[in-house]
């Protein structure tokens, strides 16, 4: 009987022993998730630590170096490979789709921890489709500059890099601060036209070409039109007459701008668009405020260098002393860990 | 000898009804062109437009040289060119439902696009573009004229190898576009809606070389045309080189189309519907059908395009999407009034 | 005159024609008859220019046929084919003019003109001469094309079945016509035909076909007889004779 009870007793002990250690597991696990919100304002919890990461996205893939955490990258997009130099040692790591499409079995087999992609792209599918497999996906854009310090610190947490991610916040927001304060001395915002890869396309509101130039002291001449990408007649941007052209390129440098060896191909866009017909009437081409800026450093993480070069473009009386090529001199080098090439704007590239 | 004449009469009054058709639709097209060319971004008003249009008055002058007028000219080159190819095609195929769109002469085109933005890389250019384009659209063609020496020209032939060609540059099209990135993406779009702001007097030039030197040939051969309708025995019999008008009629016409849309991008339906409205109007006699097509795509291009440029201005809506809105409920109208068995 | 000679024609290593032989002079209209599918049709195309004959040479006036233009020939030799197409969208004098198409280049002339409309009105159309050709009837359609023919101006008419889908009316019209043609503009007709007793009819000669080759050749009374209809039709039947023109009526 007392064997019995003895028994009893240290099977009961046995099994308490066991739920409490799954409880405690359990709660260990519960106390490791975190809640971000992302890109989409939707609140996402993300198991601690996260080891393995797949990226969709250059802008994203930026940021994870930039936060110093280029090494817990296990997967990345296919079009890497276009752009060798910049992204080096990272080129070979296994492709498992774009932008806009994820490949489900891939990236299944790669098994990372989270998947970071774009708000919009690919779609709302994909969640439901790599959940099972206990893939989270992470939608941040990073290319909104009203956004990007918010996603910087929230990549910041995901990674457990909140060291890394507040530099980089306080080095943008040391940058951003003083444009808009040298800008508070003046009140001239003089008139931009900003025009995309396609001709006569350009970016009205709501576009963040549009929030860059508005930032940089200028006045975007498309402000008032309703559609975000618009194709506009050759006569109106004459009759508004703009200060500065802005032309922003992907497609016809050779896709990077980082192995340029020289400014040729940026400085014949430029040509082209100062001889289009009737144009020498417009007050920017006649007087060389035609500028050609590579999309790397437009909206996306390096949207700050971009600004510097429009807010000097536009007010080179009050940033006379603003070097925007210096300053991505210091990001590529501070941030990226690499050495400082190529062309991205034309004129004033040296 | 009296009842004889009375026929004539009869016919001539007939043919006169024709030709008087055709005058309308010239007087038609001078008065759009006249309101195209008064319109616009600048403040320049009807008069000061028709000023500046003889009188070098500066900038008025070079905003109606170098931009409204090339833009009117292509507008109308273009719809011309598509309208006639159109007739073209149909009339060769013996089938309603030809036009470059249907023989895969447009897709193929706009494969050739695609190719050039994709991987056109540092000599990416506009030029670039159009010539691939106009590559494309030739090789397409001569597919199916290669086909049809294999396997005879018959029209079921050509219509079904026009398909399997289009379907074939489309997929390939869309595979390319596909691996794009954002930015290319947007780019073939945009060139997919068509688009009539990038062109200058150098692009006019190259066009209407193309569509000018093919239209008398056209109408030279518009019997023969005719007779392709009663039959390819009854052609041949009437000493109709059938193989030989089936062969240059599609080269001419895809020399047309492919011309056309390089230079401004995929303007859709014209090459279908200006055909039909033009047949239910004047009657199958390519004499006449020939030159009514052409006006009746020149005008709703042109109209088409200052719609597109001022109904929602200065924001431009591409000139393939509005042509589409004007032709399709008018080509219905038609439709429904058409006289019996037009076709 | 046309002259046949020794003319071979295949399809896919079957014979379609053996060695025919024909000689027709103006004033005279042939007919071929023969079960379907013994070659009529094809027989006429080759003569048309439509197709182009294995062997055998076809003389025109004394001139070779496969050395003369596709156009020069349309002068020479009009055809009529067995079937109206079945959209045809241009008015019915249109359709006539399209006759004169080997004789003009850019435009018709006046004389065209006229010329058109003196066969509209000696064919009766004048009524529905700037009617839609789609618009009328399978008679009608069928003397349009007719009317072409003889608008082509040529020596040598091709008919394929002309009184096919006819109502007797019709045929007889349409018949008349033919000879009518033949006698007055000194042409000559070679028609391929189903009904033999308007063949007997009508023609001056008859040809019989049996698979490809000529069975026999001659005055309707030689070749529509008891015998020749059994062996190469495989139908009995009985002939009457009335107005020295053989009529067979099947038992």
């Amino acid at each position: 009987m007392k064997r019995y009870i003895a028994w009893t007793f240290y099977l009961t002990l046995f099994i308490c022993l066991l739920i409490s250690r799954k409880g405690a597991s359990r709660e260990k696990k519960e106390a490791n998730c975190i809640r971000v919100k992302d890109a989409t304002g939707r609140i996402v919890e993300v198991r601690q630590p996260v080891k393995r990461l797949a990226v969709l996205t250059s802008d994203a893939l930026e940021i994870i170096r930039a936060v110093k955490a280029g090494d817990l990258v296990v997967g990345v997009y296919s079009d890497i490979s276009k752009d060798p130099l910049f992204w080096t040692g990272l080129t070979h790591k296994p492709k498992i789709g774009s932008w806009k499409e994820l490949n489900y079995e891939l990236v299944a087999e790669l098994d990372p921890d989270i998947v970071i992609c774009y708000a919009q792209r690919p779609g709302r599918d994909m969640e439901k489709r790599i959940d099972p497999f206990g893939i989270k996906t992470i939608r941040l854009d990073f290319f909104k500059l009203n956004n990007l310090e918010k996603e910087v610190e929230a990549l910041g947490r995901i990674l457990k890099k909140e060291k890394e991610a507040s530099q980089l916040i306080a080095w943008y927001r040391k940058n951003l601060d003083f444009i808009r304060e040298k800008l508070k001395v003046t009140n001239k915002s003089p008139s931009v036209y900003i025009e995309g890869d396609s001709n006569y396309h350009t970016t009205g509101l709501g576009s963040g070409g549009h929030d860059m130039c508005v930032f940089a002291g200028g006045a975007n001449i498309a402000a008032d039109l309703s559609i975000p990408y618009p194709e506009v007649t050759p006569e109106w941007i004459l009759m508004k007459n703009p200060c500065v052209i802005l032309k922003i390129t992907t497609l016809s440098t050779c896709n990077a701008c980082y192995s340029m060896i020289n400014a040729a191909p940026l400085k014949a866009i430029r040509n082209k668009i100062m001889a289009r017909p009737a144009w020498d009437n417009i007050s920017a081409v006649k007087e060389g405020k035609v500028y050609v800026m590579a999309n790397e450093i437009w909206t996306g993480p390096r949207a700050i260098i971009g600004i510097s070069y429009i807010a000097k473009w536009l007010h080179p009386d009050i940033f006379e002393e603003l070097d925007p090529r210096g300053l991505h001199k210091e990001y590529i080098k501070k941030f990226q860990g690499i050495e400082y090439k190529g062309f991205y704007v034309y004129p004033g590239s040296n | 000898m009296e009842g004889n004449d009375d026929i004539c009469k009869k016919y001539k009054g007939l043919s006169g009804k024709k030709f008087s058709f055709i005058i309308l639709l010239l007087v038609v097209l001078f008065f759009i062109s006249l309101i195209a060319l008064s319109q616009g971004a600048s403040s320049l008003g009807f008069k000061d437009s028709f000023i500046a249009l003889f009188k070098h008055t500066g900038l008025a002058h070079a905003i109606i040289w170098k931009l409204r007028l090339p833009r009117i000219v292509m507008a109308m080159l273009v719809g011309c060119g598509l309208a006639i190819a159109g007739t073209i095609f149909q009339a060769i195929l013996k089938n309603p439902l030809a036009s470059p769109y249907t023989l895969g002469i447009a897709s193929s085109a706009g494969f050739g696009a695609v190719t050039a933005i994709i991987f056109g890389g540092s000599f990416h250019s506009e030029y670039l573009i159009a010539g691939t384009a106009f590559f494309f659209a030739l090789l397409s063609s001569f597919l199916i004229l290669g086909i049809a020496k294999f396997r005879g020209s018959s029209p079921e032939t050509m219509i079904l190898a026009g398909i399997a060609i289009m379907f074939f540059f489309s997929s390939l099209s869309s595979l390319f576009q596909y691996m794009g990135t954002l930015e290319k993406v947007h780019e073939i779009v945009f060139w997919f809606f068509g688009s009539l702001s990038k062109i200058g007097w150098k692009e006019i030039g190259i066009v209407s070389l193309m569509v000018f030197l093919t239209i008398p040939v056209l109408l030279r051969w518009s019997w023969d045309f005719n007779l392709l309708a009663a039959g390819d025995d009854s052609a041949k019999a009437l000493g109709v080189n059938v193989t030989k008008i089936r062969m240059f009629g599609i080269i001419f016409a895809s020399l047309i189309t492919a011309a056309s849309i390089s230079f401004t991008g995929v303007i859709g339906f014209i090459g279908l519907v200006a055909p039909h409205i033009a047949r239910m109007v004047v009657g199958g006699d390519h004499w006449f059908l020939v030159p009514a097509s052409g006006l009746i795509g020149t005008i709703l291009v042109l109209a088409a395009d200052t719609l597109g440029r001022t109904l929602w201005a200065p924001q431009v809506i591409p000139i393939g999407i509005v042509t589409s809105f004007i032709g399709v409920p008018f080509f219905f109208y038609l439709l429904i009034k058409r006289k019996r068995g037009y076709w | 005159m046309l002259s046949i000679s020794g003319l071979f024609f295949s399809y896919k290593d079957t014979n379609i024609l053996e060695n025919i032989d024909i000689k027709l002079h103006k004033g005279k209209i042939l007919s071929v008859v023969g079960p379907n599918g013994t070659g009529k049709t094809t027989l006429l195309k080759c003569i048309a220019g439509i197709m182009k004959p294995e062997k055998g040479t076809i003389r025109i006036n004394d001139k070779d046929a496969s050395r003369m233009k596709r156009i020069e020939l349309a002068r020479c030799i009009s055809y009529v084919p067995q079937s109206a197409p079945s959209k045809f969208p241009l008015n019915v004098f249109d359709a006539v003019l399209m006759g004169r198409r080997p004789h003009i280049t850019w435009k018709p002339s006046k004389k065209d003109l006229n010329m058109v409309a003196e066969i509209i009105k000696s064919m009766g159309l004048e009524d529905i001469a700037l009617r839609d050709f789609d618009q009328l009837s399978g008679g009608q359609k069928q003397k349009v094309l007719l009317a072409r023919a003889v608008a082509q101006d040529a020596d040598y008419l091709l008919l394929d079945e002309p009184t096919s889908n006819l109502d007797l009316k019709h045929q007889m019209e349409v018949m008349k016509m033919v000879s009518g043609m033949v006698q007055g503009n000194g042409a000559a007709a070679i028609l391929a035909m189903h009904d033999l007793n308007l063949a007997s009819r009508f023609s001056d000669t008859i040809m019989m076909l049996n698979s490809g080759k000529i069975f026999c050749h001659g005055d309707p009374r030689q070749v529509i007889t008891v015998k020749n209809i059994k062996s190469v039709y495989g139908v009995e039947a009985k002939i009457y004779m009335n107005d020295s023109h053989p009529y067979i009526m099947p038992n």
